[in-house]
């Protein structure tokens, strides 16, 4: 499954892959039965694309994408199975992270596989690179992963950040976290001694401080250099936020969340994402929650501070017009599954699968005479221990007897372009007959 | 506005309060009658209680009445207690240190365990220690105090004798000097060990009693509110931003599962007072509320009176902090608007 695309079209997609998620079923138990919210994904997300995944509510695909981070709560979820193959890159020596011609000014390098020093091997599937499991890492390396290589973006800013601190001790927690060691050289304290001031300054530095620690780091010797530390954080925080376009970082710093607009606060968010420079960038709905205007400044924002980092970004959306105008592939989810995965220019001018064509249907148009809009007919099936069929059977307008009792799986129909429908491939013998796009489509 | 500011206006209306409540509660007790019967013996004749009536100005109307108590209460004279055979203001410091003492050790305990407790159990959802912590919650929740009360002193001081009766030793009392009233504090500021452990061997069980049910109080909140701050965005955001779990709880969600829990904290005030009444008749502790009950039955009208002012007084206080306390940890509460 991996990178199968690439394989098979070298020449069309040069950028390497930097997750890889494949046969990812995560299920819920519920008093009714185990619930298969997500129940075999799988799809490649390569470096500096954008990457939606479009979906009605309840489809899985915040489930999907809250995998990346383990941030599935468990229980009632279950791994089911499958994996996320993610490839940490680490920051450019020749640059120190700010971006130069060996690293395409993206501030990051690829890192060599310890296991087989980068000549590819089992543990980093014949890539070379370090390649990690997300769903199989130990909880301190995803930890480490966490805000550092893979970031999320929240769908409401004002639920997403803490009422009770400050916005820049929000951001300074990402550096407290990942950067410590650069925390002290920025703050350029000596804290190579082994003295208990030393220790103390370390601990405070990567946000390890007991309640009393911090009580001696009050007292007058200690005091100065501690002082020196937040220093340092605030001018990295205020830079942060100042990637995002906010006019007067300092003094926003000292705001609580509820002073700030909606815009502001998504702004905030964005740059604690992007605080550590990602591999991967998760944005979960981050502008439903915005007036529209707003919206439209946040997407430039996110696709400006993208192109110039050349961060990959897995956006998750209901919104399909706005997945076409940001995203460079999307893939469809429906109940659990992706129906259909394609460039994002070709799913729009081409739908394959009923469902997307229905989704793209039930689209107003503003060229169009407004008329009724399409509308697809009954309801998302419940995913209570599924029988194995297509999940589309009984709302499709092409089914056959066939889909009822087989599952589709997704499989090429050209050009990096994938759909999880028989009416494009053969369903397996000894099955009724195969539908076609011609059955009911009129 | 400044939180100075907003303490020193909250503080301005408590002459107010007081005149107020004093007068209700003047007017009320001498509904009861006349506060002379305390004052008089069998072998006293009528000439003989006409003449202190008159001495105390009880043959005067109500609001008269009301005029000398206050002035008296401006001269710092408190009236006379029948049940403690002295004058209030001299009585009164020692009972109060003596009640003080018990009710903010309680106090302290049940704070400190209550969000501790709390906590575990919020974390720790629906598994061992949650279980554990609910059932101990109830039961303290649950349980009338003097039937919890006795039964402690069935079992520690009838049967096991671990823990004395009363308030301190008699020889130990004597020992040391007594500067404060709180024992624990004049036996640290005495210097001696032994008075202090004596102080705290006697706390205990009073202390425990009485602390228990606000415990329980506290830490139901507490864990009711933490789990459902944890349930909340921002706790996921601080995952996602890679901080360790207990960094999660103790700086984000915690904080914010204080906020209803200090509410709960300020009325918990009010049940330990009440029940210092309990604690102290059990355990023969010689604080205020034994002595107000005592008041109460035999018509002690001088102690009601200063016994009413003061919580009333102290109900404010506790109140204003409360206040305080929750715009410190809720950032938009903002105080006086």
């Amino acid at each position: 499954m991996m990178s199968e695309g690439a394989e098979k079209n070298p020449s069309k997609s040069p950028a390497p892959v930097v997750a890889s998620v494949a046969d990812l079923q995560v299920h819920f138990q519920s008093k009714r039965g185990i619930v298969h919210a997500v129940d075999g994904v799988s799809f490649d997300i390569h470096d500096g694309e954008t990457l939606g995944l479009v979906g009605e509510t309840g489809c899985g695909k915040s489930v999907t994408a809250r995998s990346f981070l383990r941030l599935v709560p468990k229980p009632p979820g279950i791994d089911a199975g499958g994996s996320i193959l993610f490839r940490p890159r680490t920051t450019c020596d020749a640059c120190e992270g700010r971006g130069c011609e060996s690293c395409h000014q993206t501030g990051r390098v690829s890192a060599g596989c310890s296991a087989c020093s980068g000549k590819g091997c089992s543990e980093c599937v014949q890539s070379g690179e370090e390649t990690l499991d997300l769903m199989q890492v130990s909880n301190s390396r995803m930890r480490s992963l966490r805000g550092d290589r893979i970031a999320m973006i929240f769908q409401d800013p004002g639920k997403a950040l803490n009422p009770a601190l400050t916005i820049g001790s929000q951001i300074a927690e990402v550096f407290y976290q990942h950067r410590s060691a650069e925390v002290l050289d920025a703050a350029n304290v000596d804290v190579s001694g082994i003295d208990p001031g030393s220790l103390l300054l370390k601990r405070q530095a990567a946000q390890q401080s007991r309640t009393i620690e911090r009580t001696l780091l009050k007292i007058p010797p200690l005091r100065s250099r501690r002082n020196q530390i937040t220093a340092a954080v605030d001018d990295m925080v205020a830079d942060a936020l100042a990637e995002t376009q906010i006019a007067n970082p300092r003094k926003i710093m000292q705001r609580y969340p509820h002073e700030l607009s909606g815009g502001m606060r998504q702004r905030v968010m964005i740059a604690q994402a992007l605080a550590c420079n990602p591999d991967l960038l998760i944005a979960d709905e981050p502008t439903t929650a915005l007036d529209v205007t707003v919206q439209a400044r946040i997407l430039e924002l996110i696709h400006e501070l993208q192109q110039r980092r050349q961060t990959a970004v897995l956006y998750i959306s209901h919104d399909l017009s706005l997945v076409r105008r940001i995203c460079d592939r999307v893939a469809v989810m429906y109940a659990g599954r992706i129906v259909e995965i394609s460039d994002a220019d070709q799913i729009f001018q081409d739908p394959r699968h009923p469902y997307t064509r229905g989704l793209l249907a039930a689209l107003p148009s503003a060229t169009q005479s407004r008329g009724k809009l399409a509308a697809i007919e009954g309801t998302v099936p419940e995913l209570v221990d599924p029988t194995p069929s297509c999940r589309f059977s009984g709302r499709c307008p092409n089914e056959v007897e066939t889909c009822a009792r087989f599952d589709p799986h997704l499989q090429s129909v050209g050009d990096e372009h994938s759909v999880a429908c028989f009416i494009y491939h053969e369903p397996p013998e000894g099955s009724g007959g195969r539908p076609t796009l011609a059955a009911r489509s009129s | 506005m400044q939180i100075r500011d907003y303490i020193l206006r909250r503080l301005m209306v408590l002459p107010i309060l007081i005149i107020g409540t004093s007068i209700i509660v003047f007017a009320l007790t001498r509904i009861g009658g006349s506060p002379v019967g305390i004052y008089l013996s069998h072998e006293m004749t009528p000439a003989q209680v006409a003449e202190i009536e008159a001495r105390f100005h009880l043959d005067e109307p109500v609001p008269v009445q009301y005029f000398y108590w206050i002035s008296g209460v401006v001269r710092g004279d408190l009236g006379w207690s029948g049940v403690a055979a002295a004058p209030v203001a001299e009585v009164f410091p020692n009972k109060l240190a003596a009640t003080m003492e018990l009710a903010i050790a309680s106090g302290l305990v049940a704070v400190a365990l209550g969000i501790a407790l709390g906590t575990i159990a919020g974390a720790r959802r629906n598994r061992l220690p949650d279980h554990i912590i609910r059932i101990v919650a109830v039961s303290g929740a649950s349980m009338p105090m003097f039937w919890f009360a006795i039964l402690l002193l069935i079992v520690f001081w009838v049967n096991l004798g671990w823990f004395p009766l009363g308030r301190s030793d008699p020889n130990i009392f004597a020992s040391i000097a007594h500067p404060t009233g709180l024992y624990t504090i004049d036996a640290i500021l005495a210097g001696s060990f032994k008075a202090f452990v004596d102080a705290i061997w006697h706390l205990v069980l009073p202390a425990v009693a009485l602390g228990y049910g606000a415990t329980a109080i506290i830490a139901r909140m507490m864990r009711s509110s933490l789990v459902e701050e944890l349930q909340e965005d921002y706790v996921d955001a601080a995952r996602a931003k890679g901080l360790p779990e207990r960094l999660v709880l103790r700086r984000h969600a915690r904080r914010n599962a204080l906020i209803p829990t200090v509410t709960v904290i300020g009325l918990t005030f009010g049940f330990l007072l009440q029940g210092t009444v309990v604690a102290e008749i059990v355990f023969r502790w010689p604080g205020i509320g034994r002595w107000m009950a005592a008041a109460v039955l035999r018509g002690d009208q001088a102690t009601i009176m200063i016994y009413v002012m003061f919580t009333s007084i102290l109900f404010l206080v506790v109140n204003l902090v409360v206040d305080v306390v929750y715009a410190y940890l809720d950032r938009r509460v903002v105080l006086g608007e």
